[in-house]
């Protein structure tokens, strides 16, 4: 089937969840295109400082320069195509080959080569990715030399990230804590669709939103039982109140939708001492009125489209890695902000390892559930999968679309930029 | 030493085996009041405070957690999974933590099978063993799995 059939109206084709050629042409045509998120500057603080990290299917050297800028570079030795790096390091002088000791500069250019009277003419260096840039510290790439500018790509979702670094009183983050990975069988989209759809938490996460009614005294007991019970209670919000959750989709995919926290310590504002002395640190850097309007952002999930989601008010972060159509990793990532308390990141990993570890009492179930889609749409019982839900209510403006909460609009959005992007040759 | 030593290696015993058998409620009464459930990402944490953890729960927690493990409408463990936990290489010693006055380290295997799919964990345990009025409890329970940093599917039933 021709991919700009595969998306009809309001409904989508079981293909694009499970043919490994819709797969192929997403990673070529979206994934290769796409401002990827691929690390933060405070990973990388010193010159000669590298971490690896994937770039759509490919694993490259996140390299901070003598002259404080960050190189992105292939790790594949240019002579017979080794990895050259192995696990990051701090302060390297230069990059070796273990293979035949072909060594480059801190950019990539080709420093020597033993033996090297013997070739009458040598490569460059180590293949660079054409556009690297930073949003306010975060670092994305793109293999597309001809995308536009990263911030305009970010669009509405530039705020996210302004957000959650204006959140820091010292005004930088640092991202600490290393890293959770999880894996699933279902395909990459279902967890960007997942993120923003409010009608499953009722559904999905029932049996923790029960468990944590089961055990009222938990809301009384230590820091990590008290977030844990709060953080499943919320999730049993009534329909009507999803509904209130407003969600805001925009042009390229991109979308958010507000917070539905609204109790104890994870309510967006707090009088407890540990917070109070937060928002004075916050009140030095900016002053009372811009103090209010950071805090009285009130969002959960933030995505940008294809693969990141971002909640500025706990400092996390999630990238969704394809694999396969089939098989997904998402890693999740949380950042100190710099000045503020250090109870504050530790609330952080909390919320980051309630939430979104492999083992947390919600995620496990978002996992299990895909995993059932991914086995469902395999069979062939039908093909068309349907996106209506709320199209009556979207409200359409000169930004975006406001919708209401249980709406199926980010989906719907998502497919949007998802049909343009397949179909642009 | 011999008598605290066997005493040590019943209980590690009988934990994996209440989890094998589902009796989460049980297993939850051989942990402290007080007890930290902990499965660090890295081995160099030396607190939870140190990093992202696959678990990390008090005792309160794990009260919700094993509520949930009880009910029906858990999709991730519907059906269950069947557990082989493996202990052995337990050693025993005496320790001047606060919280607790024994410790034990062992190697641990755990083997899962769900509907069509099996997976293997392999780790390192420690338990920090408090004595009580009521018997030797778990006062803390750290499980390092050799791969705590890489990708997993849904983990529903504690190491």
């Amino acid at each position: 089937m021709a991919i700009e059939n595969l998306v009809r109206g309001n409904a989508v084709h079981r293909a694009a969840y499970t043919d490994p050629a819709v797969f192929a042409l997403e990673m070529e045509r979206i994934f290769r295109r796409a401002w990827l998120y691929l690390g933060h500057e405070s990973e990388i603080p010193q010159a000669g400082d590298y971490v690896l990290v994937p770039l759509a299917g490919e694993e490259l050297l996140l390299v901070r320069q003598e002259d404080g800028s960050v190189a992105a570079l292939h790790n594949r030795c240019a002579h017979r195509g080794a990895r050259i790096a192995t696990c990051p390091a701090k302060g390297a002088r230069a990059l070796r080959c273990p293979y035949h000791s072909w060594t480059y500069r801190l950019d990539g250019s080709l420093l020597g080569v033993p033996l090297a009277e013997g070739y009458d003419a040598l490569p460059a260096g180590l293949a660079r990715v054409p556009r690297l840039e930073s949003y306010r510290g975060f670092l994305f790439a793109t293999h597309d030399a001809g995308a536009p500018a990263l911030r305009d790509y970010l669009g509405e979702l530039a705020s996210a990230f302004d957000n959650m670094v204006d959140r820091a009183p010292a005004g930088t983050l640092t991202r600490f804590g290393g890293r959770l990975q999880l894996e699933y069988r279902g395909n990459w989209k279902m967890f960007m669709e997942n993120a923003l759809d409010l009608v499953h938490p009722g559904y999905v996460h029932r049996s923790s939103v029960e468990a944590a009614r089961m055990n009222p005294e938990a809301l009384q007991g230590d820091a990590l039982a008290q977030q844990g019970a709060e953080m499943f209670l919320a999730n049993g919000l009534p329909g009507p109140q999803w509904n209130e959750v407003p969600l805001h989709t925009f042009p390229g995919g991109h979308a958010y939708m507000g917070g539905f926290y609204r109790d104890g310590v994870i309510a967006p504002q707090r009088a407890d001492p540990v917070f109070s002395r937060y928002r004075e640190a916050l009140v030095a850097r900016h002053g009372e009125e811009k103090t209010q309007r950071v805090l009285a952002v009130d969002r959960f999930n933030n995505l940008v489209w294809p693969n990141l989601s971002l909640n500025a008010r706990f400092a996390a972060l999630r990238v969704v890695r394809p694999l396969a159509a089939d098989r997904t990793v998402v890693e999740v990532q949380c950042f100190r902000l710099d000045g503020a308390p250090q109870e504050m990141h530790e609330l952080t990993l909390r919320f980051v390892n309630l939430a979104a570890s492999p083992a947390s009492l919600v995620a496990s179930d978002d996992l299990e559930i895909f995993e059932r889609c991914q086995a469902g749409l395999a069979g062939r019982a039908g093909d068309w999968i349907d996106m209506r839900r709320g199209v009556l209510a979207d409200e359409r403006g000169a930004a975006g679309c406001r919708s209401p909460g249980t709406s199926e609009a980010a989906v719907r959005n998502q497919f949007a930029a998802w049909k343009r992007s397949l179909c642009a040759s | 030493m011999r008598e605290l030593r066997e005493e040590v290696e019943a209980l590690l015993l009988r934990e994996a085996r209440l989890l094998d058998e589902r009796r989460f409620a049980e297993w939850l009464e051989l942990y402290a009041e007080d007890a930290l459930y902990w499965v660090p990402t890295r081995p160099e944490h030396r607190s939870p405070a140190d990093g992202l953890a696959l678990f990390h729960e008090s005792r309160a927690l794990l009260e919700i957690r094993v509520a949930r493990l009880q009910r029906a409408d858990m999709h991730v463990q519907s059906p269950p999974a069947r557990t082989l936990h493996q202990v052995s290489a337990i050693e025993v010693s005496a320790s001047s933590e606060p919280g607790w006055q024994t410790e034990a380290r062992s190697a641990l295997v755990v083997a899962e099978c769900r509907e069509a799919r099996s997976r293997w964990f392999a780790g390192r345990a420690l338990h920090g063993l408090r004595r009580t009025p009521a018997g030797l409890r778990i006062a803390l329970k750290r499980v390092d799995l050799i791969d705590s940093d890489r990708p997993h599917g849904a983990l529903a039933v504690p190491f």
